[in-house]
C-alpha cells in the first residue's frame, strides 16, 4: 500500500468513527424510529445534522472560503459521501438552499449576498424557499402576475405565489416580480431575496394527492423588499430565474448534490431486490421470477446512467470550452426528464411487485414499511411535473439543444 | 474515469470521420451490399496504412500500441458511417483473441498480416439454436496424431465469405460441464471440407453466413490458449467485442438523431417546418435523452475493459443492454419522423434500422444480458 492509499484508508476510518460518535443514539436500529416528511422534528433533525457537519468540515464543499466553502481533496469528499451513504444519514433541512439558493446567489448575488446567506446555506442553520410559480404561471413562468413597485429605497410587493417547495419552514425566499409593467415578456422582471419575517408576507399550506404539504401558497400584500436584495439587474430577473431553474433541473449541480439524493441512489435497486425477495406470489419470491428479475436489472441499469450522466456531461461541457453554467442551463433538461421517467418506471414496479398491497397508506394496519412504498408510488407522479413539466423540458431540449424551431403560437381572438 | 477525449482521440476521431466520408460514402457501402466479399481490398489496405486494423496491437506485431479505448473511437465512426469493411470481425473476434490468449507462433504468424491488411478473419460461433452459450456448441474436434479433424455447421458467422480464417469453437472432449469442453481452432478457410454458405440477412452490409465444417484438418499448433479451454477465451472475446459493439451502436444512433433533425427543419408541412411541431420535436427530444444516457454507460463499459477490472462484465452487459435498447429506439422513430420516405430503399435510414437489429441480436440481446446483471446484483447482495 502506498502512502497515499494509507492516508485516505486512515481517512475512513477518521469519517466511520465521527460518523459513529455523533449520528443519533441508536441510529440505523430498528429502534430508533426517524421523524418523517414536513415535520417540525424532521426539519430540526436536518438542521442539526447539517450543522454538526459542517463544523466538522463533513459538508459545504464547492464554494469559496470567503462565502463559508470548506475546502477539501476530491478523494476526501468522495470517501466522506461514501461512507454517509453506507451509513444512511438524517439528511438536510426542509430547505432549497444548497439545491437552489446557493447556486443562483453565487452566480448573480451582490457581494454582500454572497457573505451573508451562503455561509448559513451551506451549514444548514438558515432555509429557503423559491417564489416562481403562480396560479397562472407554471409552465409558463414569463407570465407572473406578482408584481412590485419602486418607493425610495425598498420595493413594496403585491400577488400570490404557489407550488412552493418547502415552504413551510423558509428563512429566506427568492422572489421572481414584475418590475416593469409595460416592458415586453422577459424583459418586465427582477429577482429579489426576501425574508419570511416581513411584514404583509403569510403562507398556508396545499394539500396534495400524498395527503400531506410539501408545496404551499405564499401570499405578498404589500410586503416591503429593500432595493439591496436585489439580485442581478433591475428588470433581468428572468435571467436570475433561468440560473435557478437550471440548478434545480441538474439537482444543483456537482456540488449541490444532496446527502438524501444520494443515499437514495445508492440503495435504490438493494431495496427493490429486497422488496421482490419478500414478496410471493403463487407461492414462489417474485425476485426468482425472471420478469421482475428483468425489470429489477432494468431499473439498476438507469438508476447507473441516470448517475453516469453528471460526470459525462462535465467532461463534455469542460471540452467545449463552454462555461459550464451555461451549457447546464439547457442540457440539465436533459437529465431531469430522465430522472422523472424512469422514478416512475421504478414507482410502477414497487405497485406490481406489492398488488393488493400496493394500496396501503401510512398508518393503515398491514401497511408495507408503513406506507413508504405507496407514498413513493403517489409522490414519483408530482416528478415530471416540479421543476418544468417533462413537456416543458422537451422543448427547450428540442429548441436550444437540437436548434429546432418553435412552434407557431395559437394567437388569442 | 475520464469521459472525454484526449487530443490524441480528438485527432484520431476527426481523421476517421474525414476519411470514411471520402473512401467510404453510402454509395459505396450500397454497392457493397451487392457485392458477394462485401469490402474492397484497396479500401482494406488503405485503412491498415492509417494503422487501424492493429491499432491495439503491440509494435513487435506491426501494431500502433494504442489502447482499447482509442479503438472504441474508431468503432464510434465506424458504426457512425456504417463501413463496409470486415473491421469488427477481423480485429475483435480473430485478432483480438489471438493477441490475448495466442501462443507466439500464432501471434507472430498472425498478428503482423492483420496489422498490414493482408488477412481477414472471423469467428465461427453460433450453432443451429442461434443462442450464445456453451451447450449450444455441438461441432466436434476429433484428434488424429498432430492433427484435429473438425466437423459441425455454424451459424451467423460474420464476413464469412471474406474471410481467409476463422476461429472456430468445438468440442474436444466428454464432460459433464459443457463450457469445460471446448477449445478454440484457428482453421484456414481454403482448407479442404471448409464451404460458406449464403445467408440472406436483414443487414446486407455486415452479411452473415452458415459455415459447414466437414472432417477438415487442422494441426494441433493451431489451437488458441489451451486445449479444452476455449469458453473462457470465448468469453472473454465477446466481452470486448460487445464494449466495442456498443461504441458502434453509440455512432450510429448519433448519424440517425442527427439526419433526422436536419429532415425535421427542412421539410414543411402545413406551412412550416415540421420540426417545430412538439408532436415530432418531443420524440427527437427523447432521442437525444436515451442517447445521451446511453453514452456514459459505453463509455463505462470501455474503460472497465480497458482497464481490466473484475466488473467489466456488469459494466459490459449494462450497456450492451441499454445501448441495443436505444439504437432500436432511435432508429424506429428515424423511420417515422421521416415518414413515407423514410421507410424507402433509397433513403439510408433503413440501413441502420436493419444494422441496430444485428447489433441487438449479436452476442446476447437486451433480455440475455438484463438477465446476467440480475445475476450480478444477486452476488454483490450476498
Amino acid at each position: 500500500m502506498d502512502e497515499k492509499t494509507a492516508k485516505l484508508d486512515a481517512f475512513r476510518k477518521e469519517v466511520r468513527t465521527w460518523l459513529r460518535a455523533n449520528l443519533p443514539k441508536k441510529w440505523g436500529t430498528p429502534e430508533y424510529k426517524a421523524p418523517e416528511g414536513f415535520t417540525q422534528e424532521r426539519h430540526d433533525l436536518g438542521k442539526w445534522w447539517t450543522k454538526k457537519c459542517y463544523d466538522a468540515g463533513y459538508t459545504g464543499f464547492g464554494y469559496p472560503k470567503e462565502y463559508g466553502g470548506i475546502e477539501r481533496p476530491r478523494e476526501e469528499i468522495l470517501i466522506i459521501r461514501e461512507e454517509m451513504a453506507r451509513t444512511g444519514t438524517p439528511g438536510g433541512p426542509s430547505s432549497l438552499g444548497l439545491l437552489l439558493a446557493a447556486p443562483t446567489i453565487l452566480a448573480h448575488g451582490q457581494e454582500w449576498h454572497k457573505k451573508r446567506f451562503i455561509p448559513k446555506i451551506l451549514s444548514g442553520e438558515e432555509s429557503w424557499c423559491e417564489g416562481f410559480s403562480e396560479p397562472n404561471a407554471g409552465s409558463d413562468l414569463a407570465n407572473v402576475q406578482t408584481y412590485a413597485v419602486r418607493d425610495g429605497d425598498e420595493w413594496v410587493v403585491k400577488g400570490q405565489k404557489c407550488w412552493t417547495s418547502m415552504w413551510k419552514f423558509a428563512d429566506f425566499g427568492i422572489l421572481v416580480v414584475k418590475t416593469d409593467l409595460k416592458a415586453p415578456r422577459h424583459r418586465n422582471l427582477s429577482s429579489f431575496i426576501f425574508d419570511t419575517k416581513s411584514k404583509g408576507f403569510e403562507r398556508r399550506p396545499l394539500r396534495q394527492m400524498t395527503d400531506e404539504s410539501e408545496f404551499g401558497e405564499m401570499f405578498f400584500d404589500d410586503m416591503r423588499i429593500p432595493h439591496i436584495n436585489m439580485m442581478g439587474e433591475e428588470n433581468r430577473g428572468w435571467y436570475v430565474a433561468m440560473t435557478t431553474l437550471a440548478a434545480e433541473r441538474s439537482m444543483g449541480g456537482e456540488a449541490g448534490v444532496s446527502q438524501q439524493m444520494e443515499t437514495r441512489l445508492g440503495s435504490g435497486v438493494d431495496n427493490l431486490i429486497e422488496l421482490a425477495r419478500n414478496h410471493k406470489r403463487f407461492g414462489k419470491a417474485l425476485w426468482e421470477d425472471p420478469v421482475y428479475r428483468q425489470k429489477i436489472a432494468q431499473a439498476a441499469i438507469e438508476l447507473d446512467a441516470y448517475s453516469l450522466w453528471g460526470p459525462a456531461f462535465r467532461a463534455k461541457a469542460r471540452k467545449g470550452g463552454a462555461s459550464l453554467a451555461a451549457t447546464l442551463s439547457f442540457e440539465a433538461s436533459v437529465s431531469k426528464n430522465y430522472w422523472a421517467e424512469s422514478r416512475q418506471r421504478r414507482a410502477m414496479l414497487i405497485e406490481d411487485i406489492l398488488g393488493s398491497y400496493s394500496q396501503l397508506m401510512t398508518g393503515s394496519k398491514h401497511s408495507i414499511d408503513d406506507g413508504a412504498w405507496v407514498y413513493e408510488v403517489l409522490r414519483s407522479r408530482g416528478a415530471s411535473i416540479e421543476m418544468g413539466t417533462t413537456e416543458v423540458n422537451r422543448n427547450i431540449i428540442a429548441e436550444r439543444i437540437l436548434g429546432l424551431p418553435r412552434e407557431e403560437t395559437v394567437k388569442k381572438a | 474515469m475520464d469521459f472525454g477525449l484526449n487530443e490524441e482521440q480528438d485527432m484520431l476521431k476527426t481523421m476517421a470521420r474525414d476519411f470514411i466520408t471520402k473512401e467510404c460514402p453510402k454509395a459505396h457501402v450500397r454497392k457493397m451490399m451487392d457485392d458477394e466479399i462485401g469490402y474492397s481490398p484497396d479500401l482494406w489496405k488503405k485503412m491498415a496504412e492509417l494503422g487501424w486494423q492493429g491499432l491495439v496491437f503491440p509494435e513487435e506485431f506491426g501494431g500502433s500500441a494504442m489502447n482499447f479505448r482509442d479503438l472504441a473511437v474508431l468503432s464510434e465512426e465506424m458504426g457512425r458511417a456504417l463501413i463496409a469493411a470486415p473491421f469488427f470481425s477481423t480485429v475483435m473476434l480473430f485478432g483480438l483473441p489471438i493477441l490475448q490468449h495466442g501462443g507466439e507462433f500464432l501471434k507472430k504468424e498472425f498478428l503482423p498480416k492483420i496489422a498490414k491488411g493482408e488477412l481477414v478473419g472471423t469467428m465461427a460461433l453460433l450453432e443451429s439454436d442461434g443462442d450464445f452459450w456453451a451447450d449450444g456448441i455441438r461441432t466436434k474436434a476429433l484428434k488424429r496424431g498432430n492433427h484435429f479433424l473438425l466437423s459441425g455447421t455454424k451459424m451467423f458467422v460474420t464476413d464469412a465469405k471474406a474471410a481467409d480464417y476463422f476461429l472456430v469453437a468445438a468440442r474436444t472432449q466428454a464432460t459433464a460441464n459443457p463450457e469445460n469442453n471446448i477449445t478454440l481452432f484457428l482453421v484456414d478457410a481454403k482448407e479442404w471440407g471448409v464451404y460458406v454458405g449464403k445467408l440472406k440477412t436483414m443487414d446486407m452490409i455486415r452479411k452473415q453466413s452458415e459455415v459447414t465444417f466437414s472432417n477438415v484438418n487442422v494441426p494441433a499448433t493451431h489451437i488458441v490458449g489451451e486445449s479444452h479451454g476455449g469458453w473462457q477465451i470465448i468469453k472473454d472475446t465477446v466481452l470486448k467485442a460487445n464494449a466495442q459493439l456498443c461504441a458502434e451502436m453509440i455512432g450510429g444512433a448519433d448519424w440517425v438523431l442527427e439526419t433526422t433533425v436536419a429532415y425535421a427543419k427542412d421539410r414543411v408541412a402545413y406551412g412550416a417546418p415540421i420540426g417545430s411541431y412538439q408532436g415530432l420535436k418531443h420524440r427527437m427530444a427523447d432521442m437525444y435523452m436515451e442517447l445521451e444516457h446511453a453514452r456514459p454507460l459505453m463509455i463505462r463499459a470501455v474503460e472497465y475493459v480497458r482497464e481490466n477490472r473484475p466488473d467489466a462484465d456488469l459494466a459490459v452487459s449494462m450497456a450492451k443492454a441499454y445501448c441495443s435498447d436505444v439504437y432500436e429506439m432511435l432508429t424506429n422513430n428515424g423511420v417515422q419522423l421521416h415518414g413515407g420516405i423514410g421507410f424507402t430503399w433509397d433513403h439510408d435510414m433503413h440501413l441502420y434500422f436493419k444494422r441496430a437489429r444485428w447489433s441487438t441480436n449479436s452476442f446476447g440481446n437486451p433480455t440475455y444480458h438484463r438477465d446476467l446483471v440480475a445475476s450480478h446484483l444477486e452476488k454483490q447482495l450476498l
